[in-house]
Formats: C-alpha cells, sequence, structure tokens
C-alpha cells in the first residue's frame, strides 16, 4: 500500500504538470519527502497510520496548490477524472481498514443475494451470516424492514444501487462493489469538469475547484465507501447537463437512475423536470414507487405520506442551521469549501444557468429534507444528504472564484486537509454517534476533562454555541484576508480560554466527564436518537466526576428505583417516577466535582447552573 | 497605513498566542514571539504564511506530546522561512525567465530574514540571552548577508555561521567576523552573488525545523539526522571508573546496549581509547561516546568530541540552550550475562569513564 501510494504521488504531477511547474513542483516534492524521511526518524512512536496519511494528504496538498496556481498546467476534464482515479484508488484501501459499516452492508447484502439466488430475499443471506465475508456477521435485518407474505426478509433500501454493483461484486467482491462506486466517482468529476467548461468557467477557477470538490470531504469519503451518493450526484449531474443542452434523450435516463437510487431523489427529479417544462417527464417519479411496490409490496417502503406535511418552522430552523454550522455534521466543520457558495447565491443574477438550475431544482428536496429528525444523515459519513448537490455548489463557486476571500479559503484548504486526513487515517470516526458532541470536542473535552464540546455549534442538540456559529458564515464574504486569519487565531485562542472554565450546563454522557461505571442512554447505535433525551445511567456505587461551576444548579433526571447521590458532599434522596424530574442541587466551590450514587439508580441527564 | 494593518496583525497574533499557552517550556512560553516572527515573514513573502498562527493556536492546545508539539512550532517556522526566501520581497532579483516577486526598493527582505530565523535560533530562552554580544552577531550576520548579496544563499550562510558561533566566549565571535572577512574578499575578487536557492531553502528548513532544540542542531549537529531510538526500560548503573578501574555487571535480562559516557574527556579526539569492554574484547572509543557535557554552550568552544555514533543522551533544555550529554550506546556481546568493563590505563588523572547504565 505504501509503495502504491508512493508511486501514485509521483505519477500524479507527471499527469498534468509541465515544464517549470512541474520542475518546482519536484523540487518541493523531494524536500518534503526529505524532511519525512527526517521525522520518521525522529519520531519513532508516532502512530504509523496517521503519520502516512498525513504526509500523503501534505503532498496531495501540495499538488492541489501547483496544480491550482502552477503557470504549466496540462488540463482536462479527462486528466481531471485521471487524477481522481488514482486518488480513490488509494483511498479505497484506506477505508477498508475497518469493516463497512451504516447501510453499507445492507447494499451489499442485496447484491450479493441478486447474484447468488436471483431474488431480493435477504432472508437466507441473514441465517448464513453472509456479511461474516465483510467482517460484519453481526449484521440482522433493521427494525422496521418490508417482510414479505411468505415470510421474505427484504432490505429497507431500494435495490439499484445493489444492481449497479453487480458487475464489480462478482468480479471482486467487496472490493469491486466499492469500485463501483468508485467508478461513478470519476465519471462524476469527468462530468462536472465538463459541466464547468460548458458553463463558460475559466481554467484557473476549475483548477481551483478541482482538487476541493474531487479530492476533499464529502466526495472522497463517498466515493470510496458504498452509498448511493455519489452515483447520484453522477446522475444528477448528467440530468443537469442535459436540461442544459435540451436533450431529453440525456437528461430523461440520468433523472430515471437518480430516482431509483433512493425514492427522495423524486423531490429533486420534480424540480429538474419542471426546469426542463416537459410534463410527460412526470412519469418519471412514478417509476421507483413502481419499482419499489413490485420489490415490496408498499410503494413507499419504509416511508409515509404524512412525511410530506409540513412541520413546526422551528424544526426548518435548526436543520437549516445545522446543515450550515453544526460541529458534527455541518459543511462548516465538515466540508467548509463548500460555503463560499454563499457567495455564488449572492451573486444570483450572474450566476451560470446550471447553478441556478441547480439550486432551484433542489429546493423541494432541502425544504423536506430540513426538518426531518434525521436532517445530519443518521449513521453515515457526514453531509450524506448533500452530497448530490455538492457539483452544483462546487460549480457555483468555480463561477465566482475570484470573488472567493483567500484568506478563508487558505484556512478552508488547511482544514479539509486536516478532514481528509483524518478520514483516511480513522475512517471509522466518519460515523459518530449524535449525541452532540464531535470527534474534535469529544478528544479534548476528555484530554482536558473540561467542557470543549459546548464551544462546538451543535443543531443535534442545542448548545449557545450553535446561533454564534451562524457568525462564522460571515467569514465566507469578508474579503479581508489577514485579518480574518488572525481573528481566526484570536478566536480559537479565546474559545481555548473559556472552554478550560466550567460550563453553565453539564451533560452526564460527555465525553469531559469522567465515569466511574454506569453506561450510556439510549445505547449506542440507537435509531433516532435524537428523539431521546440523553443520559448517563448510574447505579449504585457508580460515580461521574466534572468540572462545575459554584452555585445552586439544577438536575435534570429520570429514576424508576429512586434514588440516592452525593453530590459535592452532600446527600439527596430523589423518589421514583416515570418522567423526568428536577431538584436543586448546590455546588459550593468551581473545580472538579463528584456525583455518587449511594443506592438505587438513576438516569442522570444534565446539571444547569441557574 | 498597510504597514499600520501589518503591525496589528503582528499584535493581534502575539495576543493569540499568549492567550493559548499553557504548556511551560521556554518554547511554548516564546509562541507570541513565534507569532510575530510568522506574522513577519507573511509581510516578506504571502500574507497565507499567517495560516501558522491559527497553527501554532491549535498545536499548543491539542498536540499533548511535547517533541512533536515543539516539531509542529518548528515546521511553521520552517514553512515560513523557507517559503520567504523562495518568494520574498527585497531578495536580489531572480536572473531574467526564473519569475518570482519584484524586489521592494524600500524593503530588504534577505537580512530581516536572516535576522528573524537567527532570534528564533539563539535568542529562545530569553532569560541565558547575552544581549552585547547577540546583537553584535546579528550586526555580523546582516552584513554577510549584504555582503553576499542579500540571496538565500546569503541568508543560508550568515543563519549557519551565526548558529555554530556559541559566543562563550567572547573571542569565538572571531568565526563569523572571519567568514565576513572571507566573503568581503571573495566578493571583491569577483565571486558573483549565489543563489543556490533549493540547497539553501533545505538547509534553512532544517536548522529551523529544529529550532526549538537550536542549541543541539548548532553543537550536535548529525543528532537530528540520526533514528531516534525508540522508548525502552533503562537499567541504571552510574558508575564513575578511574583509569585502570575495572567493575564486573551482571548483564539485565533483555538488555542489548551498555550505555556509557566519559568525563572530562572533552579535549580527546575521535578514535582516542577511554576503556574495554569484556567478552569480545569491544574498544569503547572518543566516537561511540563523548564527554558528558561537551555540548554544553560554555563548554563547546573547546571540545574536540563528535557525537557518539549511537548517541544515548537525553535532551536537555530548550532553545539555544538546549544540549545532549555525551552517552553512546555500545552493543553488549551477543548472549553475555557478565561484562567486564574497564576503563583505559592511559587515562589522564581526572578523566573517568561513566557506565551508565543498560538499555
Amino acid at each position: 500500500m505504501i509503495a502504491a501510494t508512493v508511486l501514485a504521488l509521483l505519477v500524479l504531477p507527471l499527469l498534468v504538470l509541465r515544464g517549470r511547474t512541474l520542475l518546482r513542483y519536484c523540487g518541493v516534492d523531494a524536500a518534503t519527502w526529505l524532511f519525512a524521511w527526517i521525522l520518521w526518524r525522529r519520531l519513532p512512536g508516532f502512530d504509523p497510520r496517521l503519520a502516512f496519511a498525513a504526509l500523503a494528504v501534505l503532498k496531495l496538498a501540495t499538488f492541489a496548490l501547483f496544480l491550482a496556481a502552477g503557470a504549466q498546467v496540462r488540463w482536462s476534464a479527462n486528466r481531471a477524472a485521471l487524477v481522481a482515479a488514482i486518488v480513490y484508488a488509494l483511498a479505497i484501501p484506506a477505508m477498508l481498514g475497518r469493516p463497512i459499516d451504516g447501510d453499507e452492508p445492507f447494499y451489499l447484502l442485496v447484491t450479493d443475494s441478486v447474484t447468488r439466488d436471483f431474488d431480493l430475499d435477504l432472508a437466507n443471506q441473514y441465517r448464513a451470516r453472509v456479511a461474516a465475508q465483510w467482517e460484519r456477521g453481526d449484521v440482522v435485518p433493521q427494525f422496521g424492514d418490508p417482510v414479505g407474505k411468505r415470510g421474505e426478509q427484504y432490505s429497507r433500501h431500494e435495490p439499484f444501487l445493489s444492481l449497479l454493483m453487480i458487475p464489480g461484486y462478482t468480479l471482486a467482491g467487496l472490493h469491486g462493489a466499492i469500485a463501483t462506486i468508485a467508478l461513478f466517482g470519476v465519471l462524476l468529476v469527468r462530468s462536472t469538469v465538463r459541466w464547468m467548461e460548458d458553463e463558460g468557467i475559466g481554467e484557473t477557477a476549475i483548477r481551483g475547484v478541482f482538487p476541493f470538490f474531487a479530492l476533499a470531504p464529502p466526495m472522497l469519503f463517498y466515493a470510496t465507501r458504498i452509498w448511493p451518493e455519489v452515483p447520484a450526484a453522477f446522475f444528477f449531474v448528467e440530468a443537469l447537463r442535459g436540461v442544459r443542452e435540451q436533450r431529453a434523450k440525456r437528461w430523461m435516463p440520468a433523472l430515471l437512475g437518480m430516482v431509483l437510487l433512493k425514492l427522495r431523489f423524486v423531490l429533486v427529479a420534480a424540480g429538474v423536470v419542471a426546469a426542463a417544462r416537459k410534463k410527460r417527464a412526470l412519469a418519471i417519479l412514478a417509476v421507483p414507487l413502481l419499482v419499489v411496490w413490485f420489490a415490496t409490496g408498499d410503494p413507499l417502503n419504509v416511508h409515509t405520506w404524512r412525511e410530506l406535511v409540513p412541520m413546526n418552522p422551528m424544526n426548518y430552523l435548526v436543520g437549516l442551521c445545522g446543515l450550515l454550522v453544526d460541529g458534527m455534521s455541518g459543511l462548516l466543520f465538515q466540508a467548509p469549501f463548500y460555503l463560499f457558495a454563499i457567495v455564488a447565491l449572492l451573486n444570483w443574477k450572474t450566476a451560470p444557468r446550471g447553478f441556478r438550475t441547480g439550486i432551484l431544482a433542489s429546493l423541494l428536496y432541502v425544504f423536506y429534507l430540513i426538518p426531518r429528525g434525521e436532517w445530519f444523515g443518521g449513521w453515515a459519513p457526514p453531509l450524506r444528504y448533500l452530497v448530490f448537490l455538492m457539483p452544483v455548489l462546487a460549480l457555483g463557486i468555480a463561477a465566482v472564484w475570484e470573488k472567493v476571500p483567500r484568506g478563508t479559503l487558505a484556512m478552508a484548504a488547511a482544514w479539509t486537509a486536516g478532514l481528509v486526513t483524518h478520514g483516511l487515517a480513522y475512517p471509522w470516526r466518519l460515523f459518530h454517534e449524535f449525541t452532540g458532541e464531535n470527534a474534535a470536542g469529544e478528544w479534548l473535552s476528555s484530554h482536558y476533562h473540561t467542557d470543549f464540546s459546548r464551544l462546538f455549534p451543535s443543531f443535534i442538540r442545542l448548545n449557545d454555541a450553535a446561533w454564534w456559529g451562524l457568525l462564522a458564515l460571515l467569514l465566507f464574504v469578508i474579503r479581508a484576508k489577514r485579518e480574518v486569519i488572525v481573528a481566526s487565531a484570536l478566536g480559537l485562542a479565546v474559545a481555548f480560554h473559556v472552554a478550560r472554565q466550567p460550563g453553565r450546563i453539564v451533560h452526564f454522557e460527555d465525553a469531559h466527564v469522567t465515569h466511574d461505571g454506569g453506561r450510556l442512554y439510549p445505547e449506542p447505535f440507537t435509531v433516532m436518537r435524537t428523539a431521546y433525551t440523553g443520559g448517563w445511567v448510574l447505579e449504585a456505587s457508580h460515580s461521574a466526576t466534572f468540572l462545575a461551576r459554584q452555585g445552586t444548579h439544577t438536575l435534570h433526571f429520570i429514576t424508576g428505583l429512586g434514588a440516592t447521590f452525593e453530590l459535592a458532599g452532600n446527600a439527596y434522596s430523589v423518589p421514583a417516577g416515570e418522567r423526568y424530574q428536577t431538584i436543586a442541587v448546590r455546588i459550593p466551590q468551581t473545580g472538579p466535582t463528584t456525583f455518587r450514587v449511594l443506592s438505587g439508580a438513576i438516569n442522570v441527564d444534565r446539571l444547569e447552573a441557574r | 497605513m498597510e504597514n499600520l494593518r501589518w503591525i496589528a496583525a503582528a499584535a493581534l497574533s502575539a495576543y493569540a498566542c499568549s492567550l493559548a499557552v499553557h504548556h511551560t517550556t521556554p518554547i511554548d512560553l516564546a509562541l507570541p514571539f513565534l507569532a510575530i516572527a510568522v506574522t513577519l515573514l507573511a509581510w516578506l513573502s504571502y500574507s497565507e504564511v499567517l495560516l501558522g498562527v491559527p497553527v501554532l493556536v491549535v498545536a499548543e492546545i491539542a498536540v499533548p506530546d511535547e517533541r512533536l508539539r515543539l516539531l509542529v512550532f518548528g515546521a511553521v517556522g520552517a514553512t515560513g522561512v523557507a517559503i520567504a526566501v523562495n518568494v520574498g520581497r527585497g531578495f536580489s532579483p531572480p536572473p531574467p525567465g526564473e519569475g518570482g516577486l519584484k524586489p521592494r526598493p524600500t524593503l530588504d527582505g534577505a537580512p530581516i530574514v536572516a535576522l528573524i530565523a537567527l532570534l528564533l535560533l539563539r535568542w529562545i530562552p530569553l532569560g541565558h540571552v547575552r544581549y552585547g554580544r547577540e546583537l553584535l552577531l546579528l550586526a555580523i550576520a546582516a552584513a554577510i548577508v549584504f555582503v553576499l548579496g542579500r540571496t538565500p544563499f546569503a541568508v543560508t550562510v550568515a543563519v549557519v555561521v551565526s548558529l555554530v558561533t556559541t559566543a562563550v566566549p567572547l573571542r569565538t565571535l572571531a568565526f563569523p567576523l572571519a567568514v565576513l572577512l572571507i566573503a568581503a574578499a571573495a566578493r571583491t575578487f569577483g565571486m558573483p552573488a549565489l543563489r543556490l536557492v533549493w540547497p539553501s531553502t533545505v538547509v534553512l528548513a532544517f536548522v529551523m525545523l529544529f529550532f526549538p532544540w537550536s542549541g543541539i542542531v548548532a553543537r550536535a549537529f548529525p543528532y537530528f539526522l540520526q533514528r531516534a531510538a525508540p522508548e525502552k526500560p533503562r537499567t541504571l548503573v552510574r558508575q564513575a571508573l578511574a583509569p585502570r578501574q575495572g567493575e564486573t555487571y551482571w548483564v539485565p535480562e533483555g538488555a542489548t546496549h551498555l550505555i556509557v559516557s566519559g568525563a572530562n574527556v572533552a579535549h580527546l579526539r575521535r578514535g582516542a581509547i577511554l576503556g574495554r569492554m569484556e567478552p569480545g574484547a569491544v574498544d569503547i572509543r572518543i566516537g561511540d561516546v563523548a564527554d558528558w557535557g561537551y555540548a554544553r554552550r560554555e563548554a563547546w568552544h573547546k571540545a574536540h568530541n563528535p557525537l557518539p555514533r549511537d548517541a544515548a543522551g537525553e535532551v536537555r533544555d530548550y532553545g539555544y540552550e538546549a544540549w545532549i550529554d555525551g552517552a553512546g550506546r555500545i552493543p553488549l556481546p551477543r548472549g553475555a550475562r557478565l561484562i567486564r568493563v574497564t576503563a583505559d590505563g592511559a587515562l589522564p588523572p581526572h578523566v573517568s569513564l561513566q557506565v551508565e547504565g543498560f538499555e
């Protein structure tokens, strides 16, 4: 793997760089290898996986810099696709460092079932523990999966993606299946670059946007895992290109492919059909319903028509803001580059037609996505539900490339390099329990034993930082390069200073709390965790220690048995109850405080300063 | 106005770093100083170099391992200096067709880069700075840069020459002065202003990468090019053997190396025999080990010891005060359970061979 990566990193510049640009790159490349070698010798205990991922990403970032800013670059959509293909080929083994997760084994089970049994019934696959060959022998039917009249066990997922993976899976099993998705990723990159060219975007802008789009999250991680998002993005781009060229023979099949991948894309397809002004094409929207009906007996599968009824306005606000700046799943932290699309939106009238069509076509989808309980994508790598939209956003950004604030762009690039390194070195951390924390906050909290997570905006478990986090969007329109970078450094330092003080609220399940016994509530991997009041269950002799402020606090808890506990030297008894209760407690002085259960059991939600 | 904004940026960067500092090493405490240096380097080259400031803050917050954290600081400094010497304003213009930014007539970037590098390399920890000597050295360095034509090569020569000058005792300043005179003579007799951009960049970047331990870079140069041994348990012996004195030791289970250093042997040259290990009649020489304190700033000017081939010394202090003791690893004879170490009889009476322990 190391040899292949080294070789690929040597080949990449030869594909696109020429003349003096290539020479200069080679100089930087040689120097980087030299210093990497020196550091490798000086840091013998350093995590080799992280070190190698960091080096590869550093070199990829250097290459991207030369690609974007080089004077002598040989560039075309095909070369872009080739670069993406090489990077995806290297990323797949990194992703497979841990077993496939989330919906991935279920898609693959359907592929396996179709390949071996020529049916969609997974009952025998579950019985034979077929997924054990992908180290997922624990896979069982998901709650609510459709069951046939004769006990057939169907997957809730639309079968089209599984069907697409059949050739690859037949040839090379799991690797072949993922290679199929990567191939769609490569096609998507080529198609998007061509689309940008069609829309009249200059080569400099395309080369600048390309690495952020093709070699960075979320595209990189979804192109190297088994999810329908990247094929859907490819079909979407093809559909939009077809609409632009008014070639129904192109956009209608593409749109059909998209809606067959996921029922939810019908909402996007409706927008595309409206943009194309072709009423007959509305028939496409019915096709996935028919397919699902045929496969499972219910045209809506696990969905209901009720999901189309508008919800509480607050849900829309939370979902929209969450997609923008949430610490675990928002663009700001998971793919900040795409927030430059704000600049494109502010220049709507001059934006390319493809961008406007893509955005308008997606509005209905976004409208129904944001109020949902799992707007963030559930147990999946971040931004799952927005991946299909990324080519459109990339097009918009490319159109306003000259107006993109360079200071913020530099920071977004550095952060993106960090995200890619983290994702490649620890692919399992792309999945996160939706507790309201994120990987960075958890790590810092557990290291310092103070609540860093409260400073990362969370719209999953609303916190004070959430609304303040929206101010960060200003960074993406302010063009004062130097001031933005310095202000960010200052912001980080102030945040660190604040984070080391005790917070107003202590959530007992959070990483900064040192748990001596007990368990998370609800249990890990609970579906729709956000519907529960999260907490930590403690029984007699269990304790939790955390940094707390002096003063009177309200403890929120639920206990079915009743409990006696000690907090900061005072004992309290609480009665059993079916509902969440509160009790006033006093903490005599600021500092590490221990909550210890003396008898009974209690599920403690949070401690809130009055 | 533009320069005022840069000054404000430097001040805010320093303030941000001072807020973030919570580790106690002199390098961490000097973070605001480093932030100002990064801002200056950004001013001289690309303003994107300022990204180093948030990186410094993040490293201070999120990298608990001291060695790694200081290396990140070093990497920020190295990157800044490397970019500045490559594209910085104020350097002599490259030959036609080589690209680069046009020089600014009112600003001389090359000596500024050299001074920034030297401040980072020599002025941390600040409490140990001998101001008069250091200012004189900075002046000599700036003069070298000017004499050699304000090129990346000139900066590198100035920085390296100044770095290896301990300035203790005062007469060691003769070395940079000699280099300055030779450079002036060479230029007078027609030596061109050498640019040597890539070699200069690599050398400067190397020096800056390890600036948190610049004393070791200066006085025990190959140390950072050696492979660092993984942390292994050490059985301490700590016994000094006088000339002709021998001692027998049980080899601890799993030990593969004997750790030895010398006392009062700094004047000996490579190859001088200090003692012998039996079985196997293994000579212990200068080169295998060195004087325990030879790399200290005050001792170095009269030391002739090279860095031990397999250095086992402990890195002590930070910045220009950093040094490594002269312990070296001697492979133990295979399968030996008992060894005898004898100090050489020809050694002067005040010299001793120090058996530090087993590893």
